[in-house]
């Protein structure tokens, strides 16, 4: 079980994870749209770029928070718990 | 009025009374679920699931330029809009990444009920807490004109209806849900909002595809008649400057929006800020970039010049819904805009009434000593919201122009005066009220200031300018102001 320092670690590492998701997506989003405007390939009557820089980026957000929420993100109790552990060991709230 | 008259209206209508009945399924739900009243109306109890926590952030973020005033400029710029629009799909995930959980645990230790309790105990300021309560309620009224303006515009164009008429069909109803649902009820008809979002966008999509002769037919017209809507900086059109900016305004910085923030505050546990991310993002991205290559599709359905549509792109999608759809679906049609518009008013309404009523009206009456009466509270919350919303309505009569800048000028406003003083305030223990102050006031000012002469730099958007002298005020305050308490960093930075 973690303590409140704990769970605003786990937070502050959360964080961090999610701006890394942030330049990710940036960097996908870039590659994805300007990257591929200089070519001519069309895609169902459709730029590439225009589905690369669109639905791409957009695939690519719900994988890198698939990945956060599943991988990197932790699961714990929002309220506080502290008074639990010394005065009513064992004893189950909710 | 004629039967095509009666059909526009009827599923706007039958909309509304659904959204109704919600918002007192709400205040029953809230009565029997006990917990204290200001708890409840301002924050729902703290008990928002994965899916209503998704989609009230999604429709409080979704505005009616989202499907207006976007799309419109799609149509005039092409897929570079769209392009541009797809950096959206970050607001969610920054939002509940960021802040969510720390929000969550700092509000829940406090027992904060609004952004500005958690800001006011960060800091230890009083007077920060008076200027974010100003700054966020001046900035949701201009907005809520805005939205209501969209709306009522929308609604015209599309029904045949008076402009008045439109406005005084949802703007009672969205006061009065908003009256007796607080915010559970705001957070219950969003999801229906968002619903009604989607299914909009896929009535005229159906629409516009069909009278265009479908997609391929459309996309050979646009390209034989705007070669440069099929490229990213559409013949300088789309310069990139713009495309940074707009991540900065509508991507990147949208996390620190008061009205989003709030939500991270209201969820019930760590698994439903987790499902929420994935679902959020998932349709927050679908529709965002559904709705506006809407507007890159109707090109190829309106092809004159913009003068052909009264000069203005935000009758872009009116005269799309008009021209591609019989009356009884543009009926089903409008009812996307109209949820977008609502369910950032009231969204903006609830948030706008917990700063006058908590930020100011109780903490003066406890900063004396004094408890108000639970039963003279309750009265208070309601009859504040609705005087807020009656007020913004009137406003709303006579209306002010151009949708777009509006709601632009108070997006910038607002992720001015909040961002460093939320980040620096969970992340940073040296942020000071100096700092803090200096911060929202200066930035704000700057970003005002800026945006009221059109002074840029670089050619670029006044967020930089805003942005950027807000952090800069944020450190130097900080570093060369007193620190804060440590008992009351206690809550924000735990030291057992």
């Amino acid at each position: 079980m973690f303590t409140y320092k704990q769970k605003h670690e786990q937070a502050n590492r959360e964080a961090i994870a999610t701006v890394v998701a942030l330049v990710v997506t940036i960097v996908v989003w870039i590659a994805c749209g300007f990257g591929l405007a200089g070519l001519d390939i069309t895609l169902f009557h459709t730029p590439l770029w225009v589905i690369g820089g669109t639905i791409g980026t957009w695939i690519c957000s719900i994988v890198v928070v698939v990945v956060l929420a599943k991988k990197v993100f932790v699961g714990f109790d929002l309220d506080d718990e502290n008074d639990v552990s010394d005065s009513e060991g064992g004893v189950c709230h909710e | 009025m004629n039967s095509i008259a009666i059909a526009g209206l009827l599923p706007v209508a039958l909309f509304l009374v659904i959204a109704l009945v919600i918002a007192v399924f709400a205040r029953r739900q809230a009565a029997a679920g006990g917990g204290g009243f200001v708890t409840e109306y301002f924050i729902g109890n703290r008990s928002l699931g994965p899916f209503v926590l998704a989609m009230t952030t999604i429709a409080t973020y979704g505005s009616v330029s989202s499907f207006v005033g976007g799309p419109g400029q799609a149509w005039s710029i092409g897929w570079g809009w769209v392009y541009m629009a797809t950096v959206q799909v970050t607001a969610l995930f920054l939002l509940y990444g960021i802040l969510g959980k720390k929000m969550a645990l700092v509000s829940r230790r406090l027992g904060a009920v609004t952004v500005i309790d958690v800001i006011r105990e960060r800091y230890q300021s009083n007077a920060l807490a008076v200027l974010s309560a100003a700054i966020l309620v001046l900035f949701f009224a201009t907005t809520m004109i805005a939205q209501f303006v969209g709306g009522a515009k929308l609604f015209e164009a599309v029904t045949g209806y008076s402009y008045v008429m439109g406005l005084a069909i949802f703007g009672i109803a969205v006061i009065l849900f908003t009256t007796i649902g607080g915010f559970r009820g705001v957070a219950f008809t969003d999801a229906l909002c968002g619903i009604a979002m989607i299914v909009g966008i896929v009535v005229l999509a159906g629409g516009i595809l069909s009278a265009g002769g479908g997609y391929a037919n459309i996309m050979d017209t646009i390209a034989t008649n705007h070669p440069e809507m099929m490229e990213p900086l559409s013949g300088g059109n789309m310069p990139i400057g713009l495309y940074f900016t707009q991540w900065l305004l509508v991507g990147v910085f949208t996390f620190c929006l008061p009205q989003s923030v709030v939500r991270t505050m209201s969820y019930k546990d760590t698994k439903s800020l987790h499902r929420a991310m994935i679902w959020g993002t998932v349709i927050c991205g679908a529709m965002m970039i559904g709705v506006t290559a809407l507007g890159v599709l109707s090109a190829g359905v309106l092809t004159g010049n913009l003068a052909d549509y009264g000069g203005s792109v935000d009758n872009i999608i009116p005269t799309a819904i008009v021209q591609s759809l019989p009356p009884w679906l543009a009926g089903i049609a409008i009812i996307g805009p109209i949820a977008a518009s609502i369910s950032t008013v009231s969204s903006l309404l609830i948030a706008s009434s917990s700063a006058i009523i908590k930020d100011l009206w109780l903490h003066h009456v406890q900063a004396k000593g004094e408890r108000a009466p639970e039963n003279t509270v309750v009265r208070a919350s309601q009859v504040v919201t609705f005087v807020i919303g009656a007020v913004v309505f009137v406003l709303s009569i006579v209306p002010p122009d151009v949708i777009w800048k509006i709601n632009m000028f108070a997006f910038g406003g607002l992720e001015t005066a909040f961002c460093w003083v939320l980040v620096g305030g969970l992340f940073w223990k040296r942020a000071s009220k100096a700092g803090a102050l200096l911060s929202m006031g200066g930035g704000t000012l700057a970003y005002c200031v800026a945006m009221a002469l059109g002074f840029k730099i670089a050619g670029l958007h006044q967020i930089t300018i805003g942005i950027t002298v807000a952090l800069v005020l944020m450190i130097v305050g900080s570093l060369v102001g007193k620190p804060t308490d440590r008992k009351a960093l206690e809550a924000f930075f735990p030291e057992s």
